[in-house]
């Protein structure tokens, strides 16, 4: 019974969590810090132990400075590593690619699998997990329970983003790089904002993957979505339980514009291919030649640092016109 | 009289009613108001038609059914007043059909008729190691005792099975068509192996048998099942005449006297 | 081995179960593989701990050496904490899936009975499809507080529940229907089971972000095995051992069927819902701690039948210890190969294995034809 259901269940729960979907009545907790001492100020360091509360709700007391970081998701890595403590990165995953220097750091988290001896081994005294399972629940107690300060970050907009970034900045004692960096990536999506004001907001698709037919896009309210939004775009989306969209509901959307996201991994995933797909030839944007691959599909689904740049791609996507 | 009878009976049928319950909620009536009195060290053959209760009564007998009404006693004792394992120390069935489990040596299943007097947790006593020993010998399948029970031909099977019964050691061995699917031969020698048991070990025997000149070589006393009731009951040559032949099973016999004075019904087709 | 027993007609005792050379060797074997195993599952992982130290880190302990600290403190806790109770865990489990196994078989007297083939998979996915689901939905529920009481996680506790729970409903219906002879309990099986797969199918479309905690949990996985969970799960499969083996004639007459059974003294009905529920408790602590994992249930009793018979008073002792030390053989495979979901390797190395026997069993005694 059960077994029957597995192989299909598989690749949806890959193509799930590729699609970084949110669930209904996801929280929109942003991450709180409360430093111990009451006089801490946000430009103020940090006074250990420090208490906060991360994005899965839970309080977690960092006893000291950390100096060896366990990261368990890549966009954990890029923040850390942009708040300046890339060198007390003890272990990372094998996706991280970004910055260059973290390739020589420990893989703890394999093949999606995290490796608990590995975590263990690196004697890591803070562990930056990721919330939706990402990170499986299981784990994240497991960790706990053995100890180890384990912080959860799983940011579902761009402000969760910057929250993430200024909470990691007070847990890490760089609470100045962390304020220059969001003051950093808010001008810049202010600038992109601004630059699609105003503009004709086309009905975009965003294609995270397509398998058997079944197509799967951003869930309503998810961060992709909010991005195409931000930048100039109306969002076709699989509505609040879904990710995955029926055909004949794409059709009836009649997308305008349609950007491959999948095309960053699938090299067949082209305008032509997408062009030739049966049924789909007859939305707008297939008639008008608007089919993108998106390159930078790994910045716009990371939620760290880079976001802004895969925020710009998006912008330079939805509304060409305004960055000529 | 009565008092004398109750002292030699071991089990006793009385007005025993019994119908299988039908899908639709009817009923099918098997037996209507059968009385038997098997007694002690008797060797009973029991015949009739096909359907006319002969299987039903030996599972009532072991206490496998119940009786819709009426009473069935074991060694003067209500059967539903017998705790299942008690019983199973007493009263033996030789089933007509049974699957060897595939995998078990002879020894071993003959042993499984020693379950209900099972002693020890894991082992078997000394007392089991008899009854086995002697079951084997006098089912005449000692030279069987290592072949697997899956590999057997018919005969041996047969063999196996009457020494499953004997090492159970019952008081009464009730036999549904032990003869079924075997040839003359094996018919006639697990016949006498019975009778002959039943003469060393005081056994009391009811055995189903399908061939009446086979029953009445066999068994001294035939009981006739008809109508949900006993037809006819006593000696051979008292019970199976041509008359009763043609009533209970609708056939027409000759009857041929032998040189030894025993009689033989022969078919006319 | 049988086929090697076979000549030996004379010196062999006609009666009382297996010699007792026989059945050291099956047992003792057993136990010396298990040890083994054990040992060099605790030994191995993706983290080098040296021999020497695993040795000394579980010596100091388990029994109390006094023995200096010459390793690192990350490596005790990956040797005590994280993997010693996970081979236990998948010693327990793979155990009691092979006992369970080979109770239902003997029972359904069907070879492709498993321990999961009257419910118990589909009630137990469903508790703890519930478990994982029901605190995101309603926070603070009062069974979270009943499964923190016991130390147990609520997924755990709704698991064991549910695998437990389906099978009474299973009995209880296919009663309802007049007796319980062995086609109308698997069919009833299946029919509760279908139905208990489309509400784990619904709640995991209704799900959100518990859908990876479920997959993983329906995977049949031994991560995040925990001393909390060996000590739930180890004595329920204890209590269900002793009295399934104490039960070994009883099953072994079975075999014969219902009506001998009976004649044999056996009240078969209650008997048979006896040995059900004692192998569903076996199966349900199994999975509460793991998920449902696959084949080891299915083809450990078989193996062993092939190689050393059927009478369960050898068979029963033995589907727990070479079940016990399959799956942890398999956990060591599956936590070096990157931990896929332990199944794979269960059936990688014992199918193989076990086509490899059928073939040898049929060439030394083939199966006669009726």
């Amino acid at each position: 019974m059960a077994s029957r259901l597995r192989p299909r269940l598989l690749l949806a729960l890959s193509l799930l969590l590729a699609a970084c979907a949110p669930a209904p009545g996801a929280s929109e907790s942003s991450a709180t810090a409360s430093p111990s001492s009451p006089s801490a100020t946000p430009e103020a360091a940090t006074s250990y132990p420090l208490t906060l509360t991360d994005d899965a709700g839970r309080e977690v007391t960092i006893a000291a400075d950390p100096e060896r970081i366990a990261s368990l998701a890549p966009s954990n890595t890029e923040i850390a590593c942009a708040l300046g403590s890339c060198d007390q990165l003890v272990g990372v995953t094998d996706y991280d690619d970004y910055p260059p220097e973290v390739a020589d750091v420990e893989k703890v988290v394999v093949f999606a699998q995290v490796d608990v001896e590995k975590v263990v081994a690196a004697e890591p005294d803070l562990v930056l997990a990721a919330g939706n399972e990402l990170t499986p629940t299981a784990v994240i107690d497991q960790l706990s329970d053995l100890g180890m300060t384990v912080v959860v970050l799983y940011p579902e907009s761009l402000d969760e983003v910057y929250a993430n970034v200024e909470l990691l900045g007070v847990a890490l004692d760089e609470q100045a790089a962390a304020t220059e960096l969001v003051d950093g990536m808010r001008a810049r999506v202010q600038a992109a904002e601004e630059a699609v004001a105003g503009a004709e907001r086309p009905r975009t698709f965003y294609e995270v993957s397509i398998f058997e037919g079944t197509i799967y896009t951003a869930g309503e309210g998810s961060f992709i979505a909010s991005l195409i939004e931000t930048a100039g775009g109306e969002p076709i989306t699989g509505g609040a339980l879904s990710t995955s969209i029926a055909l004949e509901d794409l059709v009836a959307a009649d997308p305008e514009l349609i950007l491959l996201g999948d095309a960053a991994y699938d090299p067949t995933v082209t305008a032509e291919s997408v062009a030739a797909r049966p049924g789909w030839g007859e939305m707008t944007a297939v008639r008008d030649g608007r089919i993108q691959p998106m390159l930078e599909d790994p910045l716009i689904t990371r939620p760290g640092p880079r976001i802004v740049d895969g925020l710009e791609a998006l912008a330079r996507a939805i509304q060409p016109d305004r960055f000529d | 009289m009565s008092v004398v009878v109750r002292a030699e009976s071991l089990a006793t049928v009385e007005d025993v009613w019994f119908a299988y319950p039908l899908p639709d909620n009817g009923r099918r009536e098997v037996l209507r108001g059968l009385n038997l009195h098997l007694l002690r060290g008797e060797l009973v053959a029991l015949v009739g038609t096909n359907g006319s209760g002969k299987t039903t009564l030996l599972r009532l007998l072991a206490g496998v059914l119940r009786p819709d009404t009426g009473i069935i006693r074991f060694d003067g004792r209500a059967l539903g007043d017998w705790r299942r394992l008690d019983l199973a120390r007493r009263v033996t069935v030789l089933p007509q059909q049974l699957d060897l489990p595939v995998g078990f040596r002879v020894a071993e299943l003959v042993e499984m008729g020693r379950a209900p007097h099972a002693q020890r947790l894991f082992g078997a006593t000394q007392a089991d190691e008899r009854a086995v020993a002697r079951a084997l010998a006098d089912a005449d399948a000692l030279d069987l005792a290592h072949r697997y029970g899956d590999e057997l031909s018919g005969g041996e099977r047969q063999r196996v099975l009457v020494a499953m019964a004997l090492a159970q050691e019952p008081t009464l061995l009730l036999m549904d068509e032990p003869t079924l699917h075997l040839d003359l031969a094996h018919q006639v020698a697990v016949l006498a192996t019975i009778r002959r048991l039943r003469a060393q070990r005081g056994l009391t025997v009811l055995a189903v048998l399908h061939d009446l000149n086979l029953a009445a070589a066999f068994a001294p006393r035939i009981v006739v099942l008809d109508d949900g009731g006993v037809g006819a009951d006593g000696p051979p040559d008292e019970v199976l005449t041509p008359a009763l032949v043609e009533r209970v099973f609708g056939v027409t016999v000759d009857e041929a006297r032998l040189e030894d004075g025993s009689r033989h019904l022969a078919l006319r087709l | 081995m049988r086929a090697a027993a076979a000549p030996s007609v004379t010196t062999r005792p006609l009666i009382g179960g297996p010699t007792l050379t026989r059945a050291a060797l099956v047992l003792g074997g057993g136990t010396l593989l298990l040890g083994v195993v054990v040992v060099v599952a605790v030994a191995m992982g993706s983290v080098g701990v040296g021999l020497g130290d695993t040795a000394a880190i579980l010596g100091r302990r388990l029994l109390g050496l006094p023995l200096t600290e010459s390793w690192a403190p990350s490596a005790e806790t990956i040797i005590f904490e994280l993997r010693l109770p996970r081979v236990l865990t998948a010693m327990l489990v793979g155990g009691g899936l092979a006992l369970a196994g080979t109770v239902f078989q003997a029972l359904l007297r069907n070879p492709l009975a498993d321990p999961y083939v009257i419910g118990t998979a589909a009630g137990a996915s469903l508790g703890a499809v519930l478990g994982i689901v029901a605190p995101l939905l309603l926070p603070g529920l009062a069974i979270g507080a009943a499964s923190a009481w016991l130390g147990l996680g609520i997924v755990q506790l709704l698991a064991f529940v549910g695998g437990l729970g389906t099978v009474l409903l299973v009995y209880a219906v296919a009663r309802g229907t007049g007796g319980t002879p062995v086609v109308t309990l698997l069919l009833v099986g299946y029919a509760i089971s279908s139905i208990l797969a489309a509400g784990i199918a619904l709640l995991m479309f209704a799900s959100g972000r518990a859908l990876g905690a479920i997959f993983g949990w329906l995977m049949g996985s031994l991560t995040g095995a925990s001393w909390v969970d060996l000590a739930f799960a180890a004595p329920l499969l204890a209590l269900s051992f002793i009295f399934l083996l104490a039960r070994w004639r009883r099953l072994n007459v079975l075999l014969l069927g219902d009506a001998q059974a009976s004649h044999l003294g056996v009240e078969v009905e209650r008997e048979k819902l006896g040995l059900t529920m004692l192998a569903t408790l076996a199966t349900s602590a199994a999975v509460a701690i793991s998920g449902t994992i696959g084949f080891v249930g299915l083809v450990v009793p078989h193996l062993l039948r092939l190689v050393i018979g059927p009478d369960h008073r050898l068979l029963l002792p033995a589907s727990l210890l070479f079940g016990a030390a399959l799956l942890v053989v398999a956990d060591l495979g599956a936590r070096l190969a990157g931990g896929i979901p332990v199944g794979i390797i269960t059936a990688l190395i014992g199918a193989p294995f076990f086509i490899w026997l059928l073939r040898r069993s049929r060439a030394i005694r083939p199966v006669p034809s009726p």
